[in-house]
């Protein structure tokens, strides 16, 4: 289903419980809760892993998630664009993750930019409603997209690096 | 809103998160980045292992190995150890000198490492198993340890030779150690073994017996070659025991000494397939005789000549197949006759099959034979045959001789004949055959031959003429042979005996003939007179005969005349007709002819001859002693004889010398019968001077007739004697005394007709 590497991250992250969408009022105070707690968890991870790859923030009713993921490649960090917003239907549905600058470069996505997630994702998200929560699209479906796609189109000469380095390293 | 106020700490404590710097550790991804570097720099020497996870430095792995080696109990493979320190083989194999620089007791062999404890061990091991089953090749080995064979030979086995492994090395083959026990045990069975055997056995069942090797056999047999000895060096060899050999020795030699003979049979059914170098070396010194199957001392040949001596002295025989062993067959029984009999002795010896016969002996079954053969070539000579087969070869001779002339005209006949035919069937190869004149000739050269070759072998065949026939001969000789038991060869005695005796048959009969034909020339010279002088004297008896029948009444006349044509005149007859037969060279006894056969005898002849016979004969049955004379005479000039003139100054002597054969007959005879007929013929000779022909039935009238003459007591005796006859010959009651009394009464007729005799001549 997925690697050994994913299987592991994704032992690390919390479960969430509550199944609500941004309709339910109070209820999806609580998922919304929950849905930071699991970010906050899964990022402190990652940093101790050294294997930091994104930054996300919301609005504030937390409908609307944008920020950037990054990818290092030979040594070289490759930078994109992210977005996504929460379906009414959510948890039942997963969130369409987008990144708005490759759009139209792979033909691993839909218009506007919207990744095209492997065939297991969907049913996994299906069987896993109400307990998988952003964090779970973040790892189970960006993260692995980006390892295949990215060294893809580098190869390809589709992206390029930028020269422009923000912190990282040290 | 609190829960708002807590989702706006949350996501502020997430921004703080994500904003924290991350742990400065060195991760795993980096680590292998500056290692990796370092490598590229060539700063530090590293080994990755299989899976790529771990490094190691080469001493490390140096460590690793020996300890493993260790751990292993001092034998690994590379294989192995790449698998247990986790490093790529390659690495290994690029170790294995490092490991084993400085280190002699490390070595490394077919991918494996070895050291001194392992070797320590396995020669321990070989040391125990060399002990078990006392003998160990390298070659098993090297299989059991799966290490190369000089390895194991050099250093292991050969290096602890003597330390830990207690053994001696095979001096013949240094791939085999074996221990002190193992050959002297190895000896002892094969030393058994020779010892049991006591026939001789193909060396590779012994070893299959006794499991010992057949290079251990050989090499320890050595040792042991007392018991015997090998034919070859191979297991297929035989081993002969010197038992077997020594009793074998003593039994062809006792056999021999016992018998006089040996039969090369009985070698090979003892083993012995060369005899005859047997022979040649054990019966060297001795005085043998070899023959085809066998040999036979000189003893057993000198008996046999002393056997044939005797034979010859006593006139007997000798079987030798009584008297030699009675394995000799025929082939060997004629090489030992040969051998012994020679010069003197053959000629004193006949040798028939198996049996040696005196001459002497042959002789006298040959005169037993001999009054038979005497009696057959007289038979010969005189039937004809012998003249036969006198002409046969006369005619095989001159035609041999003449044969070169007559064959050219013979075949020039042939040829034409032969043309003719092949003309007739016309065209194909006879016919090409006549065209061509080279193919020709040889054919008929050939048919020549072949014509001549038979025609020799009909007339060989035919000039023999056997006087005495076998089984004549065997008749005569069956019970003398039989007595002397040699019935077996009787047959060859006959065969024998019938050439010998046909011989002197021959020789007989040549004489016999040459004294007959002396004989019979002078006779067929003087046959014709021969003929002419019986046929005149017999004609002149009947003329006297007639002459003294004519002094009986008429009546007694015509039997008496009868009589006499039945008689002598059939005797002329018979005369001629022998005669015209002998002239016409047909073979008939006109003696033994009836009537009829005679008729027909004289059908068959020439009409010349036919007729006047014809007539002779007619006059036979007439009763005139007239026309009898009338027709001789005429046969006898048609045979050109001459009928001589009667002479009647002769007719006396004839008459007395009638008279004299009569009294002699008269004197010889005891028939009672014939007595009182002879005593009347005479008596009437001397009354009428006159001779009689009449039979026994005529008596009583001729009595009658004497009575005149006679005294009547001579009468009366006579007369009443011969009713005793006619009683006696009708037979009856009284026939047996009358035959008494004839017999006490013949002397007394004797006497009457003796002294009437006496008294007429007295009287005269």
């Amino acid at each position: 289903m997925v690697d050994e590497g994913t299987r592991k991250t994704l032992s690390g992250i919390p479960l969430l419980q509550t199944k609500a969408g941004p309709r339910d009022k109070e209820l999806w105070i609580q998922r919304l809760k929950e849905e930071y707690q699991s970010l906050i968890k899964y990022v402190q991870n990652n940093k101790e892993a050294d294997n930091d790859w994104f930054r996300l923030e919301s609005n504030k009713e937390g409908t609307r998630w944008f920020g950037k993921c990054w990818y290092i490649h030979d040594l070289l960090k490759y930078e994109f664009e992210v977005e996504f917003d929460i379906p009414v239907t959510y948890p039942h549905t997963a969130p369409e993750i987008a990144l708005p600058e490759l759009d139209g470069k792979t033909a691993k996505m839909y218009r506007g930019g919207k990744i095209c997630l492997s065939d297991h994702f969907k049913p996994l998200w299906g069987r896993n409603v109400p307990k998988f929560g952003l964090s779970h699209a973040m790892a189970l479906g960006l993260g692995p997209w980006l390892a295949v796609e990215v060294p893809d189109l580098i190869s390809k000469g589709i992206i390029t690096y930028k020269e422009k380095e923000p912190e990282k390293a040290t | 809103m609190a829960s708002w106020e807590e989702v706006k700490r949350l996501a502020a404590d997430f921004q703080k998160v994500q904003l924290s710097s991350t742990t400065q550790r060195l991760s795993e991804r980096n680590c292998i980045e500056i290692v990796s570097w370092l490598i590229d720099r060539k700063l530090i020497d590293l080994i990755f292992t299989s899976d790529g996870k771990e490094y190691m430095t080469s001493s490390q792995l140096v460590q690793d190995i020996l300890g493993e080696l260790y751990i292993r109990g001092g034998r690994v493979n590379y294989v192995e150890l790449s698998k247990t320190i986790g490093v790529d083989l390659s690495h290994i194999t690029n170790h294995v000198p490092e490991v084993t620089r400085g280190r002699k007791d490390i070595y490394s062999i077919l991918g494996q490492l070895i050291d001194t404890s392992y070797i320590i061990k396995i020669a321990g091991e070989i040391n125990q198993k060399l002990i078990q089953q006392g003998q160990i090749n390298i070659g098993d080995l090297t299989i059991q340890y799966d290490l190369p064979a000089d390895f194991l030979q050099r250093n292991v086995v050969e290096k602890y030779l003597g330390k830990l492994i207690h053994g001696e090395q095979d001096k013949c083959d240094p791939k085999i150690f074996f221990t002190e026990s193992f050959i002297s045990r190895s000896r002892a069975k094969i030393r058994g073994a020779l010892m049991a055997l006591t026939k001789p056995t193909v060396v590779s069942v012994i070893l299959n017996q006794i499991e010992v090797t057949d290079k251990l056999f050989f090499s320890l047999f050595d040792q042991l070659s007392t018991y015997g000895f090998l034919t070859g060096r191979t297991t297929s060899a035989q081993y002969v025991p010197n038992v077997y050999s020594r009793s074998q020795n003593e039994w062809v030699q006792n056999f021999f000494k016992q018998n006089g003979y040996l039969e090369f049979d009985a070698l090979i059914r003892l083993g012995i397939t060369d005899y005859k170098g047997y022979l040649k070396k054990h019966f060297a010194n001795e005085n043998v005789v070899t023959l085809k199957s066998s040999i036979i001392s000189f003893q057993l040949i000198e008996r046999i000549e002393a056997d044939l001596e005797e034979c010859i002295s006593s006139k007997s025989f000798v079987d030798l197949q009584s008297s030699l062993p009675n394995l000799l067959d025929d082939e060997d029984i004629k090489i030992i006759i040969d051998k012994v009999v020679t010069g003197q002795r053959q000629r004193n010896i006949v040798i028939l099959d198996n049996f040696l016969i005196s001459k002497a002996f042959i002789d006298i079954m040959a005169k037993d034979c001999e009054g038979f053969l005497q009696d057959k070539v007289r038979d010969v000579v005189k039937s004809g045959s012998y003249q036969q087969y006198l002409t046969d070869l006369q005619v095989r001779t001159t035609k041999s001789s003449k044969c070169d002339d007559e064959e050219v005209k013979v075949d020039k006949r042939e040829e034409r004949r032969k043309k003719a035919a092949s003309g007739k069937s016309g065209g194909g190869a006879q016919g090409r055959e006549t065209k061509t004149k080279s193919t020709k000739k040889p054919t008929r050269i050939k048919n020549i031959q072949d014509d001549s070759d038979d025609y020799f072998e009909k007339t060989e065949k035919k000039v023999v003429l056997e006087v005495i026939s076998a089984s004549d001969v065997q008749k005569l000789i069956e019970s003398k042979v039989e007595e002397e038991g040699l019935g077996e060869i009787l047959e060859s005695i006959v065969n024998y005996l019938l050439q010998v005796l046909n011989e002197s048959g021959l020789e007989a009969a040549a004489k016999l003939y040459e004294t007959t034909i002396a004989d019979q020339t002078a006779s067929r010279r003087h046959t014709h007179n021969d003929v002419q002088n019986k046929v005149n004297a017999l004609l002149g008896d009947v003329r006297l005969f007639e002459k003294g029948l004519k002094c009986f009444p008429i009546e007694v006349q015509t039997h008496l005349y009868k009589y006499l044509l039945k008689t002598i005149c059939l005797d002329i007859v018979n005369e001629i007709l022998n005669y015209v037969a002998s002239e016409k060279g047909l073979n008939v006894e006109a003696e033994k002819l009836t009537n009829e056969q005679r008729t027909k005898f004289i059908n068959d002849l020439t009409p010349d001859y036919k007729n006047v016979l014809q007539n002779l004969l007619k006059t036979l049955s007439n009763q005139s002693v007239e026309e009898f004379t009338a027709a001789v005479e005429i046969c006898l000039t048609e045979c050109s004889m001459i009928l001589k003139k009667i002479d009647k100054k002769k007719d006396k002597l004839v008459i007395s010398n009638h008279k004299h054969a009569l009294l002699e007959q008269l004197d010889k005879c005891d028939d009672s019968a014939l007595t009182l007929h002879l005593a009347s013929l005479i008596i009437f000779v001397t009354v009428t001077q006159n001779m009689l022909h009449a039979s026994g039935r005529h008596v009583s009238s001729i009595l009658t007739y004497l009575k005149q003459y006679l005294g009547a007591d001579q009468f009366s005796e006579l007369s009443s004697y011969h009713d005793l006859v006619t009683i006696m010959l009708n037979g009856g009651s009284e026939a047996e005394s009358a035959k008494d009394q004839l017999k006490e009464r013949m002397p007394s007729i004797k006497k009457i007709a003796n002294e009437f005799k006496k008294s007429v001549s007295d009287k005269s």
